[in-house]
């Protein structure tokens, strides 16, 4: 099962909180340190760590669609 | 309580907070207080109303307008000499601070940690050599940050002294005016030498980077990047000094704790999160000011009055946290608020968690015994300062 994720990069400060909790989901750009999404539907094994990941963010740039949360 | 009380409040207890923060979090979490020039400001004590307000461009972090809050009237002195990113609102803000962010990406700040265990590694040295006892405070906490300071911007060891004396001279909360801004040139002065140097000899070091990217091409002022630099300087000495005072001395004071972390290597990185929720050092900010009237739970914040985002406070909101006045090691503190929040999030966290984490677990690893060398009530703690932290620690092992 997927789940969505979302960013709004103009939001993005560049604190790499998302890269140091899920680097699987996430990159920043060698020359701006501005997230990269690496992944937009990932797999739900990753839902958690996309969830930390975005309670970390200390510039809510990033959303999780959690409407279809993976059962289990 | 008054009406709106003097700002700020006393502490009770050497490890807590006012009393006052968690009363106002329960009956007023918006809370209304009177500062030295008796301005109206408010402290937002709650977790939530510290993220809305930090979020809500309707208040500004710009520390030139005349009414932007302050505790204290040496730190107006300083708010008005500010030039740098940390006192401006975007787009000016982003401008600047993007200029910065790659050199303080989740990559680099773990591409440091080798330099950062090597200088801690040499300080333990240097103190095992010398043998008990042991003022921590000026063997590790301070020096290691400035050590750390110099390797970023690949300034000669020597300055680490120069960078550790500006530092020290900042942030009382009894300091004059004068004194807070002879200080705050004297750093700027020595970060336009470094720029020259860096200039004519680029090494593998952010200044030398930045000044190929931005001054060179001409996108940053020279005076602009003087700024800059001697405001993360100010930004990240002294608060990560203290950070390694309080946490080592609240570790020692908490020994069924600090056996666990002892036994586990793998739980440095949330005992050092749980370290920051407990601790918070900064204490009157991040500041803003309002720019239009706004209501929050109730309390009407007037046009031109100030707001303070009480992390101590924060970090202790039992809506988040639960038995936010315990410490635990093992608990989920990642929603601290000890870094801020929103656009002024502080830049250099990356790297202020990596020295804690290092310094924390090279510190118990060379030293198994270390314990206070003095009772603890002798341990004088820094209740005059705008950063808490702890004077001296004299330990023995
Ligand atoms: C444990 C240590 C540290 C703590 C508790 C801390 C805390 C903070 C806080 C609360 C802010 C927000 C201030 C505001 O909104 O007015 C901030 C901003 C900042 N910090 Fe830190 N800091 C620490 C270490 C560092 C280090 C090591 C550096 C640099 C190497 C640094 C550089 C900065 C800068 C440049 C800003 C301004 C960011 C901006 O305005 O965009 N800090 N810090
Ligand atoms: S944690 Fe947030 S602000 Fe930081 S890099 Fe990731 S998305 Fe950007």
């Amino acid at each position: 099962m997927k789940f969505r994720i979302r960013i709004d990069e103009s939001l993005c400060i560049g604190a790499g909180r998302c890269v140091v909790q899920a680097p699987e989901l996430f990159d920043q750009r060698e020359e701006d340190g501005i997230v990269i999404l690496l992944q937009e539907t990932p797999d739900g094994a990753l839902y958690d760590r996309a969830i930390r990941a975005a309670a970390q963010c200390p510039a809510r740039v990033i959303e999780i669609e959690s409407g279809d949360k993976p059962a289990g | 309580m008054s009406e709106a009380p003097l700002f700020p409040f006393k502490r009770t207890r050497r490890f807590d907070p006012p009393d006052e923060y968690g009363r106002a979090r329960a009956e007023r979490p918006v809370f209304p207080v009177t500062l030295w020039n008796g301005q109206r400001a408010w402290l937002l004590t709650r977790h939530d109303h510290f993220r809305t307000v930090l979020m809500d461009p309707r208040f500004s972090g710009e520390f030139a307008r005349p009414d932007f809050p302050a505790v204290t009237q040496a730190r107006v002195a300083i708010d008005k000499g500010e030039r740098a990113f940390v006192g401006m609102d975007n787009p000016r803000h982003g401008h600047y601070r993007r200029m910065l962010t790659k050199e303080f990406t989740a990559k680099r700040m773990m591409a440091l940690r080798p330099k950062v265990e090597a200088i801690a590694a040499g300080l333990l040295d240097v103190m095992e050599k010398k043998g008990p006892p042991v003022d921590l405070i000026e063997a590790l906490a301070v020096e290691l940050p400035a050590l750390v300071m110099c390797e970023l911007f690949g300034s000669p060891y020597e300055d680490h002294t120069f960078i550790m004396s500006c530092a020290a001279g900042r942030h009382g909360l009894k300091q004059s005016p004068e004194e807070a801004h002879r200080t705050a040139r004297a750093l700027v002065d020595y970060c336009r030498r470094l720029i020259e140097v860096k200039e004519k000899a680029p090494a593998d070091d952010m200044l030398s980077r930045v000044i190929e990217e931005h001054v060179l091409p001409g996108t940053l002022s020279r005076e602009d990047l003087a700024e800059i630099c001697s405001m993360i300087l100010r930004a990240g000495h002294d608060t990560t000094t203290n950070m390694i005072g309080l946490g080592t001395m609240l570790l020692l004071q908490h020994p069924d704790q600090l056996a666990e972390l002892k036994r586990d290597d793998g739980l440095i990185d949330n005992a050092v999160e749980e370290l920051l929720r407990f601790l918070a050092p900064v204490q009157f900010a991040p500041r803003r000011v309002a720019l239009e009237d706004v209501e929050i739970a109730g309390s009407l914040i007037r046009k031109g009055e100030g707001v303070f985002a009480i992390s101590p406070s924060a970090n202790r909101d039992e809506a988040v946290f639960a038995k936010p006045d315990a410490v635990d090691l093992h608990r989920d503190a990642s929603q601290h608020l000890t870094f801020g929040y929103g656009i002024h999030h502080c830049l250099g966290q990356g790297l202020a968690r990596i020295e804690l984490q290092v310094v924390f677990a090279m510190l118990f690893q060379r030293f198994p015994n270390l314990r206070l060398a003095v009772p603890a009530q002798e341990i004088p703690f820094k209740n005059d300062m705008q950063i808490y932290g702890i004077y001296r620690l004299p330990v023995v092992w």
